[in-house]
């Protein structure tokens, strides 16, 4: 046990201990005596600054700042004395000598620490007035209201963009009285090089920074704070959503958020008034002579018992498919899943992680017998010596863990990034391999026959935990230096140096995502990351592990649910007997004995004619998935197709019946983050069609036939639990107390952050020896041009376009193309470029940036008028079905 | 005129060497240029931020034109008793500008300053650094006349 | 009649500042020889036994700073030169460094050796860029003759920048970062340039270095006031006949330096007030003038010795009028880091030139009397804490001239 030693001093004449190294604040807290500061955050390093926190102590003839003077043993300390009030009148005096005094229409009022302490004081004028500042208010962009007159230069902006997102998009300018803190050049926020995260917002005190959605829209007394989840990427961000009147007006850190603390990226923070976009449905639609008619939800049910019984009695269970959401709740994930097997009779049912990380699920499962993240986001910072990344962009695509990364590394972190673009990670890390395009698994064989030549891999771990490694050393012989060198165009230093430093580091945690799933051999790519952290031992402890992290708020939970054609919830086989008859019993029907149709398959399946009837839960694989055109032959295929969304998307046109959705704030229920942590979503709002997903789920499974009744979605969360023995600990009402991660499989199971810890899930690690495996359709004289896909920091890959704030600052593809091909084509950034290959041709706008190699170009899948994905590769991976978005073949013109 | 990126780059490798680089394009240029300091931002690995904010601390160094030779008065209190005022005025009314502000073809700029350590013959300007001491308003032209 | 005594200044006007030869010709060097003989925790002692104290204006006492950092294992340390005299009337290091660069940098080199640092930087300010060249000119010198060991001394230069006068605030820069002060403790002989033991010093105080090796801290402490012992240096400016340097022992008074070396107020008028140790000392009246020129007697008067500038006015001259200017210098000096600093120097000049310009009225005199209290007790560092002092001096001794100004 660890002992602390109370150093005791007196604070107010009652004598107070406090742990060594504590400030005179910090001691002053813990006797509970509130000392008042303006400057002082906890989450940001001290400045000591704003001086109101200042205190007596006795033998000093200065009165010191609390919050950076250390306690000794004996200090007699006085936070009230005369002397101390009258700084702080005098201090709060001068601040509000240049501060409007406007605080009756600020919308900061209520919850603005000068107010606040300029009540405690009794400071009511000053008498310092003189000349004030009159700077221009800083309206530009659809987030952030920057009024500098309102600033009191307590520098926490400056220190939140620097510390907690290391943007340093902010800094002081000038000195004395016109010291200011501002931008480069003090331009608008929307000509700086902010990423509008916010997080300067949360921590300004004074409303010198505040919300634009909130302007006007509440009194801060009269908000009403609602913890939820973030519907955006799969970090699980909490915030409190702030409503007034029944209304959604502002998304307000939470300083008890379990991941994120009070973080959120551009999307978390100001992305949630998409759920309030002209755009969205609000009742159930109707196909009728090829036009969408109102309906009823009655008439809605109606049709589509009588459409789905009717096809499946005359096709058969088989010719149903349903596609869950990886961005509803895990609760309406366990109802679709639940319906397609009790009542439909088949096992087709899928989500989009077949589109992203089905290969982390397939490949990690294979190597090590679970398919999740083995370790936890927090040890980023708190454990971790080496990060090394390939195939993700975190800054980008998971903002907040993201920020994480960038904060280890310069708290002395190394950082090892492994892209052929250079991502803003890459141009900071202390290493950056540029390897080609689809060229993962020979550079990641080349780092293992480094290190096993050079003898450092770990020799016990390999004895101990895992299996067919003589296969591997094997394989791994090959991949001399030399040849990867040649294959990947990384210098063979470069290999060295990564090799050495990766397998000597005690605490080496491996980071990958889509750049690594989705290639054509992108479950031998995770394999690969697998077998690199075997080798060196890397895994089932604190700050090592292999973790993918994932795109969607839920995709986790969703695989959690079930909501996958090979296993119910918890991962349990729908072939192994024991959960089959588990599941009938519970469910009180036959359960399918066959695998189900995967997504890809299934879109084959309705192209061919098998599939004849699906049900879409919120998701938009016309817009999402590789081959776009493809999918849209076979949609038009079936039969009847039923779609819940909340808008008419690129996917829903092709709907007999559509029915209205309800966003993430208009519910309850769970999400489950990359680290297997489910958390509750509350419901902060009515839903603006009238219902909830689950329960038009309810209601129309019950129309057809299948009754199913739940009061709550805590109803059903427990009977999920209740057949899950890796979610069997967690209940709704644990989850309001503490955050959990699965596996946990009792009330009093305290819940596995790190996994295979002593053992595999699978028993030992398997290597598995991989060869490499070209992209399937590669740049040729025609198409001479590789086109890379992902996602953009302002974006999500749906639902972010109709956040009117996001539209603005970000309302198109920007396509990255490198100068080189730029010149040749004569394009400048803002050119129309027009981009063809094999598949489609779309219109798009170009980026000309270095990020990219010469000969590649990059797009992003977010935006409706360019539908990337109808250029994207028909290749899929062998083993998990998903599609190779991130490389093909294109030409490139100027439209 | 040497390019401001190669005089920032003679510096890139000295540690918190950012505000020499800036003395040294100032020397080049009088002031210094918005793109140097972007330049300087990128050569000492700091953020635009932070290089504006180092280079508008310093009351010597300038971001943004203004007249090729700086004239300084100093206005501490020594000068300030001794007459500074009388200068000041002498110097606006030759150069037809007030403190502050750059003749209108580029020769010179007019600043106040603090002391500037010749205090043993106050008042003191200084003309691109070089100290002029016992400065009465009827030495100011024949002094300006230098640089004309 | 006083007399000058020599010891920082020993070498002035004898050599050719640029000629190290000279410097080594009159004993240069010597000491940082015998320091090495020593051994550091000797020559610490010494040092410290000498109870010189630091000349930039704090008074700490020179061997005990340099023990802090002495006591830190780690694998670097820095000799920091404060060469940013900023001090209005305070020109004395520029006297040192102009006529005997090279005993400066040879007590840096003693006390690089010390503490156990190889590496030192002299931040001169940006005014005297001269200086700089001179500066340069001189490390060459000492390297080329191999003096300094393995010491390396590097010049920064400011940039017009007062608060850099600050120790922390003057790491800062030397970082290429904003010179705005850091709060305390650490120290920065514990924590300072990019986080490693610094020592802080004076030119004045590391031209006394030498000079007390070579001669033992047992003669050192006996010149001048023991409490504060040796010499200082004074820039005599303003209404004095002699508007010129010199240095004394600690125990002159100030009455000796005005008449004695200044000869006197100049054109015989009468004296008002001296206002000593720079902008932000207190003014002196008459009544003051036999207070010796040593740390301890000038806080005992609630003023300060300071830089050791020495600011006479006479008889004509308006007392409120200087002060208001003093008040602008403040506003324009200020980091801005601190709350009141930052507001309390602009409200302070506003006030002043109020009353200066005859639109003030008594209240203010409480506004001011309260505010300077506050920023006494409650800036971050020095400067805030020491710019009320000239306001709140004066308000003290020259009050009939404040309330003169509201009738």
């Amino acid at each position: 046990m660890l002992i602390i030693e109370l150093i005791k001093l007196t604070i107010n004449g009652k004598e107070v201990g406090a742990p060594t190294g504590s400030t005179v604040l910090q001691a002053a807290e813990l006797a509970g005596i509130e000392i008042p500061r303006l400057c002082y955050d906890k989450d940001l390093s001290p400045l000591g600054a704003c001086r109101l926190c200042v205190v007596e102590v006795k033998g000093n003839r200065l009165l010191p700042a609390s919050c950076v003077t250390p306690i000794f043993a004996g200090m007699e300390v006085q936070t009230e004395s005369e002397a101390v009030v009258e700084a702080r009148q005098t201090i709060l005096e001068l601040l509000v000598a240049n501060h409007p005094l406007d605080c009756m229409t600020c919308d900061k009022m209520g919850d603005c620490k000068l107010a606040d302490y300029a009540y405690k004081y009794g400071v009511k004028d000053s008498s310092f007035a003189g000349a004030t500042h009159q700077y221009a208010i800083d309206d530009s962009n659809p987030f952030i209201i920057r009024n500098l007159n309102k600033c009191i230069l307590c520098g926490a902006c400056v220190r939140a963009c620097e510390e907690l997102i290391g943007k340093d998009n902010l800094s002081y300018l000038n000195r004395g009285f016109h010291r200011k803190a501002t931008t480069a050049g003090d331009v608008d926020y929307i000509e700086s090089d902010c990423v509008f995260c916010g997080q300067c917002v949360a921590v300004c005190p004074t409303g010198a920074l505040t919300e634009k959605t909130m302007a006007g829209q509440a009194r801060r007394w009269d908000i009403k704070r609602v913890q939820t989840t973030c519907p955006f990427c799969g970090t699980g961000c909490n915030f409190d959503l702030a409503v007034n009147d029944g209304k959604v007006i502002g998304s307000l850190s939470n300083p008890n958020s379990p991941v994120n603390g009070r973080n959120l990226c551009v999307k978390g923070r100001f992305g949630w008034d998409f759920m309030y976009s002209d755009k969205r449905l609000t009742s159930p639609l109707i196909k009728k002579d090829g036009k969408f008619v109102e309906a009823g939800w009655d008439e809605a049910y109606d049709l589509i018992a009588k459409r789905f019984n009717e096809i499946k009695a005359k096709y058969g269970p088989d010719s149903f498919a349903s596609l869950s959401s990886a961005r509803c709740t895990n609760e309406e994930s366990f109802l679709t899943q639940k319906f397609t097997r009790a009542h439909m009779g088949t096992n087709n049912c899928d989500h989009c992680a077949g589109a992203c990380h089905a290969p982390s699920v397939a490949g990690l499962t294979n190597s090590f017998g679970s398919g999740a993240m083995t370790n936890v986001i927090s040890e980023i910072s708190s454990e971790a010596e080496l990060l090394f990344l390939i195939g993700i962009n975190p800054t980008e695509s998971y903002p907040v863990v993201g920020y994480k990364m960038r904060q280890a590394h310069r708290n002395g972190c190394n950082l090892v990034v492994c892209d052929p673009r250079r991502t803003e990670l890459a141009a900071e890390a202390d290493i950056w391999l540029q390897q080609k395009h689809g060229t993962d698994i020979p550079l990641l064989n080349g780092l293992m026959h480094i290190i096993i030549k050079e003898g450092l891999e770990d020799k016990e771990f390999i004895a101990t935990r895992t299996e067919n490694y003589e296969a591997m050393k094997a394989l791994a012989a090959e991949y001399t230096p030399g040849r990867v060198s040649e294959i990947t165009g990384v210098a063979v230093e470069d290999l060295y140096k990564v090799a050495r430093l990766y397998a000597t580091t005690y605490k080496a945690m491996a980071f990958y995502s889509l750049g690594i799933t989705e290639h054509i051999c992108g479950t031998r790519n995770v394999m690969s990351v697998a077998n690199l952290a075997m080798l060196t031992g890397h895994l089932g402890r604190p700050g090592v592990g292999v973790c993918p992290i994932r795109g969607q708020n839920n995709v986790q939970g969703a695989c959690d649910m079930g909501a996958l054609p090979n296993v119910y919830s918890g991962y349990q086989s729908v072939t192994d007997k024991a959960a089959k008859e588990k599941h009938q019993k519970a469910w009180g029907a036959p359960m399918p004995d066959k695998v189900g149709l995967k997504i890809p398959e299934m879109f084959e399946a309705a192209y061919e004619g098998t599939v004849k009837s699906m049900y879409i839960l919120g998701e938009n694989p016309v817009l999402t998935n590789p081959n776009a055109n493809h999918i849209k032959e076979a949609l038009e295929k079936l039969e009847f197709l039923v779609v819940q969304e909340l808008f008419l998307t690129e996917t829903a046109q092709y709907a007999d019946v559509v029915l209205p959705g309800a966003s993430f704030a208009e519910k309850d229920g769970t999400f489950t983050n990359t680290e297997r942590r489910p958390q509750r979503v509350h419901k902060a709002v009515e839903p603006l069609p009238g219902k909830a997903d689950w329960e038009v789920i309810c209601e129309m499974v019950t129309r057809m036939g299948y009754p199913m009744s739940y009061n709550h979605p805590g109803e059903i969360w427990a009977e999920m639990a209740s057949l899950s023995p890796s979610m069997a600990g967690i209940s709704y009402e644990r989850m309001e107390k503490e955050s959990v991660h699965w596996p946990c499989t009792s009330a009093d199971h305290p819940g596995t952050p790190i996994l295979h810890i002593g053992k595999f899930t699978r028993g030992l690690g398997g290597f598995q020896p991989n060869e490499h495996i070209p992209p399937g359709e590669l740049p040729d004289k025609d198409y001479p041009i590789l086109l890379c896909t992902g996602r953009v920091m302002q974006h999500y890959n749906v639902t972010t376009q109709y956040s009117a704030g996001i539209a603005e600052v970000w309302p198109r593809e920007m396509t990255e193309v490198h100068p080189q091909e730029a010149a040749k084509l004569g394009l400048v950034t803002g050119s129309k470029m027009r981009v063809t290959s094999r598949r489609g041709s779309v219109v798009t706008t170009a980026w000309v940036t270095d990020k990219v190699q010469p000969g590649v170009i990059w797009m992003s899948h977010h935006h409706s008028e360019t539908p990337t994905n109808e250029l994207t590769s028909p290749f899929v991976c062998d083993i998990a079905g998903t599609g190779e978005y991130k490389v093909c073949a294109v030409k490139i013109e100027s439209a | 005129m040497a390019d401001y990126k190669d005089i920032i780059n003679q510096y890139k490798d000295l540690p918190g060497g950012i505000i020499e680089a800036y003395h040294a394009v100032q020397r080049e240029y009088s002031y210094i240029p918005e793109e140097a300091v972007e330049a300087a931002a990128a050569a000492f690995k700091r953020s635009k931020a932070e290089a504006y904010g180092v280079a508008t601390f310093y009351s010597y160094l300038k971001v943004g034109k203004r007249g090729k030779n700086v004239i300084r008065i100093c206005e501490s209190a020594p000068c300030h008793v001794a007459g500074a005022d009388a200068v000041i005025a002498a110097l606006e009314k030759e150069l037809g500008m007030k403190m502050g502000e750059s003749t209108a073809d580029g020769k010179f700029a007019l600043e106040l300053t603090e002391c500037v350590g010749q205090c043993q013959a106050t008042p003191v300007i200084t003309i691109n650094s070089k100290p002029y001491e016992n400065v009465t308003a009827d030495k100011v032209a024949a002094i300006l006349t230098e640089y004309k | 009649m006083a007399e000058e005594m020599r010891i920082v200044l020993r070498n002035y006007g004898k050599i050719d500042p640029l000629k190290i030869e000279d410097y080594i010709a009159a004993g240069g060097y010597k000491a940082l020889e015998k320091a090495k003989g020593m051994g550091q925790q000797a020559l610490i002692d010494e040092v410290k036994k000498s109870n010189l104290r630091g000349r930039g204006g704090a008074g700490f006492n020179t061997g005990m700073k340099w023990s802090f950092s002495y006591g830190i294992k780690t694998d670097q340390k820095y000799v920091v030169c404060n060469a940013d005299e900023g001090e209005p009337g305070t020109y004395k290091d520029r006297i040192i460094m102009e006529n005997d660069p090279q005993s400066v940098l040879e007590g840096m080199a003693i006390c690089g050796y010390a503490i156990g640092a190889n590496k030192g930087y002299i931040y001169c300010r940006g005014e005297y860029p001269c200086m700089v060249e001179m500066l340069n000119k001189a490390i060459d010198q000492a390297k080329a003759k191999g003096c300094l060991g393995d010491f390396d001394i590097e010049v920064r230069m400011g940039g017009g920048a007062y608060a850099c006068g600050e120790e922390s605030a003057l790491i800062e820069s030397i970082e290429g970062n904003r010179g705005e002060p850091r709060f305390k403790p650490p120290f920065p002989p514990v924590i300072g340039l990019w986080g490693k033991p610094t020592i802080v010093n004076n030119v004045e105080t590391f031209a006394n270095i030498p000079a007390i090796v070579d001669k033992g801290a047992d003669w050192y402490k006996a010149i001048g006031n023991a409490k504060y012992p040796g010499t200082k240096v004074m820039t005599l400016t303003g209404d004095i006949t002699n508007k010129t340097f010199v240095e004394v022992p600690t125990n002159t008074s100030i009455r000796q330096v005005l008449n004695d070396f200044g000869g006197g107020v100049a054109g015989g008028k009468k004296f008002k007030a001296v206002q000593i140790g720079g902008t932000s000392g207190g003014f002196i009246p008459e009544a003051f003038l036999d207070t010796q020129l040593n740390f301890d007697d000038m806080s005992a008067i609630g003023a300060t010795l300071g830089s050791g500038a020495f600011f006479v006015m006479d008889e004509s001259r308006d007392i409120v009028d200087v002060v208001a200017r003093i008040a602008k210098f403040f506003a324009h000096e200020s980091c801005g880091k601190c709350t009141p600093c930052r507001e309390g120097t602009m409200r302070m000049e506003e006030i002043m030139e109020r009353v200066n310009d005859r639109h003030g009225d008594a209240a203010d005199l409480d506004r001011m009397g309260r505010l300077g209290r506050v920023m006494t007790k409650a800036c971050l560092c020095g400067l805030g804490q020491a710019a009320p002092s000239p306001v709140l001096t004066t308000m003290q001794h020259f009050k009939d001239e404040y309330l003169s100004k509201f009738n």
